[in-house]
């Protein structure tokens, strides 16, 4: 569905409430509560609401796990590269690896990066309070600000390996994703 | 006889050590850059134009291209601006051709202007980008230029800003990428009213955030004066949509082909490694250069590219928005780099401006680069808040490079540096280059509602070889070549690029300080198709022509 149509679709709901309730509530006499069709059009609505914030969340986690993942092969590659001293294999497999945990730092591609921006143009921030507190980038779900910068730093680490690759600083610098993915997981 | 640029009444004696003066106005240079609103109510009021040094007709001397936009009044189109194109004389001075050359821009708002000669026929054509469709100058060998982005199928209407004529494929054309900002219409802008609360402050100009980012795009050169889009096929899709503003095409992993670089306001920069065979892959968040230090996203606004560490890698500065600073990626080699703003001295003294137009340059001939930056504040309305950062306008910054071993590198000569460093304006463009032909750097400087900034370089400084690179029919040397002079213990490099700062183009002519030296020992020529040309033993203060092929 195109970004117009969904917009469509959405004024078109709102609208069919309104059109459903607005008899009633324009009735004469004295202030009635707010009619409870309403009440239980809006409790819908907010289970839809939070259903949504939910998803989100899982999405992300669901992006950070296929990062995780491709960057779990890559780290296999780079390390039978390293063992093979194909310097050539180790330097791909590395930068792909500080691709993935670039990935993992920036909750996905730039392509991500765009639908996130959508969201913050429409006024979403799924972690309005952390953001306030520092503790969160604009629009980031999962990867608070320090855990991102602890992954930037890897991701970097990483890719300089590749000029003087050693099995053992692959290890190290890898765990060091590991745990910052792990804490991140346990936030859930 | 005395050099261009001397005046009958000048003092005697020694010059001062850093001194630039605006000599714009007695050289000619006297278009005014309209910038839509006073108020500045959207975006596009205050973004500006940059301004190209080029040598149009081939008379060994620079000539100057400025980009314009349009005065507006409320929701109503007052004026569009013309664009101007002077014609630079043996006295110093400029003549405006734009009606004879046909380059006016026909109501264009423009913003970016980019020297090259994209169609191979020895003589530099002119892209201007602007608001709505570009406008390509074809020039025709003759003092006049075609216009013809559309047959040529880069006209790309939309907000295009910053772009880079290079040849991405190695087929020895030039190809094309055009950075492109905010995805709106003429009517937004002319609707537009101010609706951002700053700070609790004012009402300010929407965005960029809360605004749809437009994409970039990639032309490959077909042959024949024709392009195409391929943004996709090439890897050079624009998937952030982020708001693009300066683009440099540098080879930055030195491997022997240009890599290409996107300066983002608000988003990650792009760099975009050539993979060979005309591929690109996006590495600037692992790479180093796409976020600060901290990991975010500043607002890019401007880009330079040289060795300003003096390690013999290539460094990136981009300038950013004022209460962040101007970043210092440093080059670790292999196309990795480093934030190193903070003590390099480039982040404390860059972070109370809000920045644009930047240049690596030698301004004072002592064999290292100094950093120019030009300022100038988006809200008019920070004037009336004295306990806010900075005001609209604002000066312009020069970072003296005080050497590797320094700490910091570079220093704040703002102050040292002359009338010229003094002018308060909002500026924004900014292109470098020896238009006096005396040997040393000259700044052009563009400014919203106002003339230009022409300041002459009237600095005491060392010794200096510019290199003339041609190619082999004496046409202007190719984007892409490098220049590497080898002189008094240190080698310098330098790089031919066709877009680069805040919309503008620098000299095409590779200048060296050498300080002490007044010889250099080796110049090595490289050119992009892997060829060199080699001189040896050459003496300093001169333009030191080199043909390909001898």
């Amino acid at each position: 569905m195109t970004r117009c149509a969904r917009l469509f679709a959405c004024s078109a709901l709102a609208l069919a409430l309104f059109l459903a309730t607005a008899p009633r509530a324009a009735a004469a006499g004295p202030a009635p509560g707010t009619p409870p069709e309403m009440v239980a059009a809006y409790g819908s609505l907010a289970d839809g609401i939070l259903a949504l914030k939910r998803a989100e969340a899982s999405l992300v986690r669901s992006i950070l796990a296929a990062a995780h993942g491709h960057a779990q092969a890559e780290l296999g590659r780079a390390q039978k590269a390293i063992a093979a001293k194909d310097a050539a294999a180790t330097r791909t497999a590395l930068e792909a690896l500080a691709g993935d945990v670039a990935q993992l730092a920036t909750e996905g591609d730039a392509a991500v990066g765009a639908v996130r921006k959508r969201l913050i143009e429409g006024g979403h921030h799924h972690h309005a309070d952390g953001e306030a507190q520092g503790l969160y980038d604009e629009g980031y779900v999962v990867v608070t600000r320090a855990a991102k910068q602890r992954l930037l730093d890897s991701s970097r680490a990483l890719a300089q390996m590749a000029a003087s690759p050693k099995a053992e600083a692959l290890a190290a610098e890898w765990q060091k994703v590991e745990a910052v993915y792990a804490e991140l997981a346990a936030r859930q | 006889m005395a050099a261009p640029g001397a005046q009958a009444g000048d003092p005697p004696g020694p010059a001062p050590r850093l001194q630039f003066v605006n000599v714009a106005p007695q050289a000619g240079l006297t278009r005014v850059l309209l910038a839509g609103r006073p108020e500045k109510d959207h975006l596009l009021d205050s973004a500006g134009a940059g301004a190209a040094f080029l040598d149009y007709d081939r008379d060994g001397r620079l000539d100057v291209f400025l980009p314009n936009g349009w005065r507006l009044e409320g929701a109503r189109v007052a004026e569009r601006g013309r664009h101007a194109l002077y014609r630079g004389l043996p006295d110093g001075t400029f003549r405006d051709v734009t009606d004879e050359a046909g380059v006016s821009g026909d109501g264009q708002w423009g913003a970016g202007a980019f020297a090259a000669d994209y169609d191979g026929d020895g003589w530099p054509d002119v892209l201007v980008t602007g608001f709505g469709p570009n406008r390509l100058y074809r020039n025709l060998g003759n003092g006049r230029f075609a216009e013809n982005a559309r047959e040529a199928g880069v006209d790309s209407p939309g907000w295009n800003t910053g772009a880079a004529f290079f040849d991405a494929d190695g087929d020895g054309d030039l190809d094309l990428y055009v950075a492109a900002y905010i995805d709106c219409t003429l009517q937004d802008v002319l609707a537009a009213r101010r609706a951002l609360g700053w700070r609790g402050l004012e009402q300010v100009a929407m965005g960029p955030f809360g605004l749809e980012g437009a994409p970039d795009r990639f032309f490959r050169n077909q042959g024949g004066g024709r392009f195409v889009d391929a943004s996709a096929e090439a890897g050079l899709q624009d998937k952030a949509l982020a708001f693009g503003f300066a683009v440099r095409a540098a080879d930055v992993d030195d491997d022997g082909d240009l890599d290409l670089y996107v300066a983002n306001d608000s988003d990650p920069n792009y760099l975009y490694r050539n993979e060979g065979g005309g591929r690109f892959k996006e590495v600037g968040v692992w790479s180093g250069c796409a976020l600060d230090e901290n990991g975010a996203a500043q607002a890019g606004m401007g880009l330079a590219a040289g060795d300003a560490t003096g390690d013999g890698r290539l460094d990136l500065l981009v300038t950013n928005f004022s209460e962040d600073f101007s970043t210092l990626y440093r080059g670790l080699g292999g196309g990795l780099f480093e934030d190193v703003s903070r003590g390099s001295g480039v982040g404390p003294a860059t972070r109370r401006w809000l920045s644009w137009g930047a240049a690596m340059a030698d301004l004072d001939n002592d064999g290292d680069l100094d950093l120019v930056v030009a300022n100038g504040h988006i809200y008019p309305q920070v004037d009336r808040h004295p306990e806010v950062v900075g005001r609209y306008a604002q000066r312009n910054l020069l970072l003296e490079n005080r050497g590797p071993g320094a700490s910091p590198q570079f220093v704040d000569a703002t102050a040292e540096a002359g009338p010229g460093f003094e002018e308060l304006l909002s500026s924004r463009g900014l292109a470098v280059g020896d238009y006096d032909d005396d040997g040393d750097l000259d700044l052009l400087v563009t400014n919203l509602d106002a003339p230009p900034s022409l300041l002459r370089n009237e600095s005491r400084g060392g010794a200096w070889l510019t290199v003339v690179c041609e190619g082999p029919r004496g046409e202007p040397g190719p984007v892409g070549t490098t220049v590497t002079v080898r002189a008094g213990g240190r080698t310098q490099q330098r790089d031919v690029a066709a877009g680069d700062s805040f919309l503008s183009t620098h000299d095409p002519r590779p200048h060296f300080g050498l300080g002490a030296a007044e010889r250099v020992d080796e110049v090595d020529v490289r050119w992009p198709d892997g060829s060199h040309s080699l001189r040896k033993d050459v003496a300093a203060r001169q333009f030191l022509r080199v043909r390909k092929g001898s």
